[in-house]
């Protein structure tokens, strides 16, 4: 545990670190695409959609993008003796002494483009290294109670209470806390079928008076109930049952099918396989294509939750570690490709759009027996054509880890989320500040 | 505070509330049977499982004959490699998830196994025990993959569900299929390896204390010096192989060893099917020091492993901790959650005071007038499994009626977990949660994806789903309006509301609602002909997927 001493020292240093926030972005600082021009960010759409991708089990960032350089190469060297990357024919440089593992696939061609936000050694005072309490963290965005999550707030804020009801949605069949509102939530919708009532309902049998149940049960989900209960109940399937039908689905509750214009990971055509030769399959390939078709299609929703899990790697992390770098960046690189070939009313939908990947927090230094064991300080990264690319925050160091070894954090993840408010998804200064509890820095790179 | 002193007398509506949360329910029937006796010994009998009412004989019989899930219909598929028809596989037969059918290692028909049970142990208590303890020590098959382990572990709860906590504690740390999920039979520490702690971890953070309740990281990693190498071995003859596919094969049973160097003997293999006489060396010797004390971890030349003492003091160091996390995780399923700190408190004294012997806290918290309160009553949202299995001991034939029914008169379970992908879309995917931290309860159990799959479960129930499988129609949930649902007919449409709310259970459902829906339906006169029957059917879906509907 984080004792009160070192808390104190970390806020220094990250005080420290924030005032220079701003002027560490500017695009390309430690670019690697060889010292040009860096390029020009598109202008943030005027309809911008957000992409969440959770990256769920606390990923080991350090073996993604590694030190390469001075003391801290030293240290990750010393306590990474077996599963360390540090072959440089393995690594693309990015400077600042940070290099990018080539097993994170696509992400040195975006880096390149100067289209990604590297945020390393993002984290929270005093974590405890439980998945369970940083997930939840990492929802609510705020020391604020009540179970509700940064993004849910905003739906709160944001949403219309009685429409907007596709305006927010995950593809993941839960409800993540960061989009569960006091009054508002996030649709999960899983498939782009199946929401035409009554024909979901029942597969090969016919639903009698399916008119009369249907009102029937909307009048079930209009009651009023002081209930906390009875009230959840109504709030969630009143979500569904407004969903349902919904003609942002197109022709009979449906999306219209899509052909992904690029190959996604899993895909016969996808160039990479796994270690061991076998396909690339991964959820989270099929999840971005969903989105993509309801990008596509044209609903509203303005934030799209998704999900890869998989990453506790306590063991057999050698295996399985580069097969997930390939799933995740493969999947990001084949989407943002992807949506090139989507025109929507609002614009290109490439222009439309930012990827915000993180996790509940990075892993130990010291490796154990064939894996890595809970850390602290992650790296959240964004990818879109409005970011300017770079490093933000500071690496965290290596030769000053905490008494129980772990990093200690050098930008607050609450900087992350006050920067996406305000610069992308339109909250005015002081609303953003309201929706986060405390007013954050900004990251320079919107 | 909570007052948990016993109730001395119940109402029909209180045996009710106890069978919903202690059981699968109790038809109004069956409830007056169980009203007539007084609450303290029917309330140990129902526990204990003893008296004829809880007679498993018959149970048992249709478990270990009745081919009640379709198995070798649904796996009769020559087409996919390494499967075998297994319609040569003679029935009647019991699940073929265990034993020497352990190859077959299907999740879905070992879900039916579960859903099944639930739904005819006439020791419902049985059941809901190891639920409840499935969700509190949840481990997952996707990385376990092995079937007959996970039933190992669930059997484990009906077994040892309400011994000492820190007897439950240390058998589940042996336990197989735990062993593989958090990684324990990876938990090198021996010489100067750097141990494997997440077992450790979750061992104290998610199935005794809490986080940030009593324990630091340094705590975690003797912790974890303390049990590396905790493993299993298990026999030639648990080796189980797949006929059509040689490479395949599972283990049927195993058995817990520390991998400290010596003979495996009486077993042949690793616990990842490798032979070996002697086991490898993953045990770190000499003491450890947790919580402040120091402890000798080093397993004995009889075998007896000391790491035992490690996790037992959890308990006897950390008691007030652990009772603390144990009254929220004993209130949240059974009780409410809108506990008071004091009611948290008072249950972790109880706790305490029966020296964490679970029979005593689960009688004791069971017949309290804190766990009958009105403000317990519907105070919780069900599980959907549960909630399930509760819909069909109301609305479908009972075991004896249904073992005498052709085709017998049972859930078609294995076609239901197989096909219709019910219990993990509505979001608890039996014996397989996402992490070890399994399924919030309560409000967490509703989203709009979950609330969907509700309402297409209990269609499928009470409006009368079928599908065909290889030639034959059969029904998901046999159900019987005029028989079962209404053995005397109701002489009008609100007769047929009070039934169904009565066989159902729901939370009250407002006047106006249920006055909307008998309106809609029977919208001139009341005759009880087949058209009001499948009205009826109509209405048991509506309550089923109203919000009232949701609560238990």
């Amino acid at each position: 545990m984080t004792t009160r001493r070192e808390f104190i020292q970390t806020l220094g240093a990250t005080g420290a670190l924030l005032a220079g926030l701003d002027a560490c972005g500017g695009g390309g600082s430690s670019s690697s695409s060889g010292g040009g021009t860096p390029p020009t960010p598109t202008p943030t759409s005027t309809s911008p959609i957000l992409v969440i991708v959770n990256i769920d089990g606390g990923y080991d960032w350090l073996n993604v993008t590694p030190p390469n350089a001075g003391t801290n190469l030293g240290v990750y060297q010393t306590k990474r003796a077996t599963l360390g990357i540090t072959n440089p024919a393995l690594l693309t440089d990015l400077g600042s002494g940070m290099a990018l593992n080539k097993d994170f696939t696509g992400m040195d061609a975006l880096h390149a483009l100067g289209h990604v936000a590297w945020i390393p050694g993002i984290g929270m005072p005093n974590p405890n290294l439980s998945h369970f309490t940083c997930i939840d963290l990492w929802g609510q965005g705020a020391a604020i109670p009540a179970g509700n999550g940064w993004l849910g707030r905003f739906a709160d804020t944001a949403f219309s209470p009685t429409g907007d009801v596709l305006r927010g949605l995950t593809v993941t069949p839960d409800l993540p806390v960061m989009l569960k509102g006091a009054t508002r939530s996030f649709v999960s919708i899983t498939s782009a079928g199946g929401y035409v009532y009554p024909a979901y309902l029942l597969s090969t049998t016919t639903v009698p008076d399916a008119a009369t149940l249907e009102t029937g049960w909307g009048t079930a989900l209009s009651a009023s109930s002081a209930d906390p209960g009875i009230l959840a109940a109504t709030q969630a399937g009143k979500l569904f049952f407004d969903a349902q039908n919904n003609p942002a689905f197109g022709t009979g509750g449906t999306l219209t099918a899509r052909t992904p214009t690029v190959p996604y990971p899993g895909d016969a055509a996808y160039p990479v396989q796994k270690l061991n030769g076998t396909a690339l399959s991964t959820s989270l390939s099929s999840q971005l294509k969903l989105i993509a078709q309801m990008i596509a299609a044209g609903l509203p929703a303005q934030v799209y939750f998704s999900r890869l899990s998989g990453w506790d790697t306590h063991s057999n992390q050698a295996v399985d570690h580069p097969n997930l770098q390939r799933a995740l960046g493969g999947s990001i690189k084949a989407f943002y490709d992807d949506l090139a070939a989507i025109t929507t009313t609002a614009g290109l939908a490439q222009d439309r759009v930012m990827i915000l990947a993180y996790s509940e927090f990075g892993r130990r230094v010291q490796e154990n027996n064939g894996g890595t064991d809970h850390g602290t300080a992650g790296l959240a990264f964004c990818v879109g054509k409005s970011v300017k690319g770079g490093l933000y925050g500071g690496y965290p160091d290596l030769t000053s880890l905490d008494s129980n070894g772990n990093m200690k954090y050098t930008t607050d993840f609450r900087s992350l989320y006050a920067t996406v408010l305000e610069r992308w998804l339109g909250q005015a200064a002081t609303a953003t500040d309201t929706l986060l509890g405390s007013a954050y820095p900004r990251l320079g790179f919107l | 505070m909570a007052d948990l002193t016993a109730i001395t007398s119940w109402t029909l509506a209180d045996v009710q509330h106890f069978a919903r949360r202690a059981g699968f329910g109790l038809t109004p029937a069956d409830a007056a049977t169980l009203q007539a006796q007084a609450p303290g010994a029917a309330i140990d009998a129902w526990i204990d499982g003893t008296g004829t009412a809880y007679d498993p004989t018959a149970f048992n019989a249709a478990l270990a004959t009745a081919d009640v899930v379709l198995e070798p219909l649904v796996s009769a598929n020559t087409a996919v490699a390494g499967s075998v028809d297994v319609a040569a596989v003679a029935a009647p037969h019991p699940f073929l998830v265990q034993g020497a059918e352990a190859w077959r290692n299907n999740l879905n028909t070992a879900q039916a196994l579960l859903a099944w049970r639930m739904q005819h142990n006439p020791h419902a208590f049985e059941e809901r025990l190891a639920l409840f303890w499935h969700n509190l020590f949840a481990t997952g098959w996707h990385k376990v993959n092995n079937t007959a382990l996970m039933l190992k572990q669930i059997q484990l709860f009906r077994g040892q569900g309400l011994a000492r906590f820190d007897d439950l504690l240390v058998l589940v740390s042996k336990d197989p299929a735990m062993s593989l999920w958090l990684d324990s039979v990876l938990n090198n520490a021996a010489g100067t390896n750097v141990p494997n702690e997440n077992y450790a971890r979750e061992v104290m953070e998610l199935y005794s204390l809490g986080a940030d309740n009593g324990y630091n990281q340094a705590d975690i990693t003797q912790l974890a010096r303390a049990l590396s190498g905790w493993s299993f071995t298990f026999a030639e003859a648990d080796y189980i192989q797949n006929p059509a596919n040689p490479g395949q094969k599972f283990a049927a049973d195993a058995r817990f060893k520390v991998y400290d160097g010596t003979a495996l003997a009486p077993d042949t293999r690793l616990w990842w099917g490798g032979a070996a006489t002697v086991s490898s060396s993953q045990h770190a010797t000499g003491t450890i020091s947790l919580f402040g004390q120091t402890l000798d971890v080093t397993t004995t030349a009889n075998g007896w492993a000391k790491g035992e003492n490690a996790i037992r003091s959890i308990l006897s160091m950390k008691g007030p901790n652990c009772a603390q996390f144990l009254a929220k995780r004993l209130l949240t399923h059974f009780v409410t959650t809108g506990y008071t700190a004091q009611d948290q408190t008072d249950v972790a004294t109880l706790i305490q005071g029966a020296a964490f012997d679970l029979r005593v806290i689960f009688k004791t918290l069971l017949k309290s007038q804190f766990f009958f309160s009105a403000a317990s009553r519907y105070a919780l949202v069900e599980g959907p499994v549960s909630w399930l299995v509760r819909a069909t001991r109301m609305l479908c034939p009972s075991l004896a009626a249904g073992s005498g029914q052709t085709p017998k008169g049972y859930p078609a379970w294995r076609l239901v977990t197989n096909s219709a992908t019910t219990f993990d879309q509505m979001g608890m995917k039996l014996l397989d949660p996402t992490g070890p931290n399994g399924w919030k309860e309560h409000t967490a159990w509703l989203n709009s994806n979950t609330m969907r799959y509700r309402a297409k479960a209990v269609a499928a129930l009470a409006l009368n789903e079928t599908r065909a499988y290889n030639g034959t129609t059969y029904p998901l949930f046999p159900t019987f309006v005029t028989t079962d649902w209404f053995p005397a007919a109701p002489a009008s449409a609100q007769a047929v509301y009070d039934r169904l709310a009565a066989l159902l259970q729901p939370a009250p459902i407002p006047a106006s609602v249920s006055a909307a829906w008998l309106s809609a339906l029977w919208p001139t006169g009341f005759t009880w002909d087949s058209a009001s029957q499948t009205k009826a059917r109509e209405l048991a879906f509506l309550i089923l997927c109203s919000p009232s509907g949701q609560l238990y």
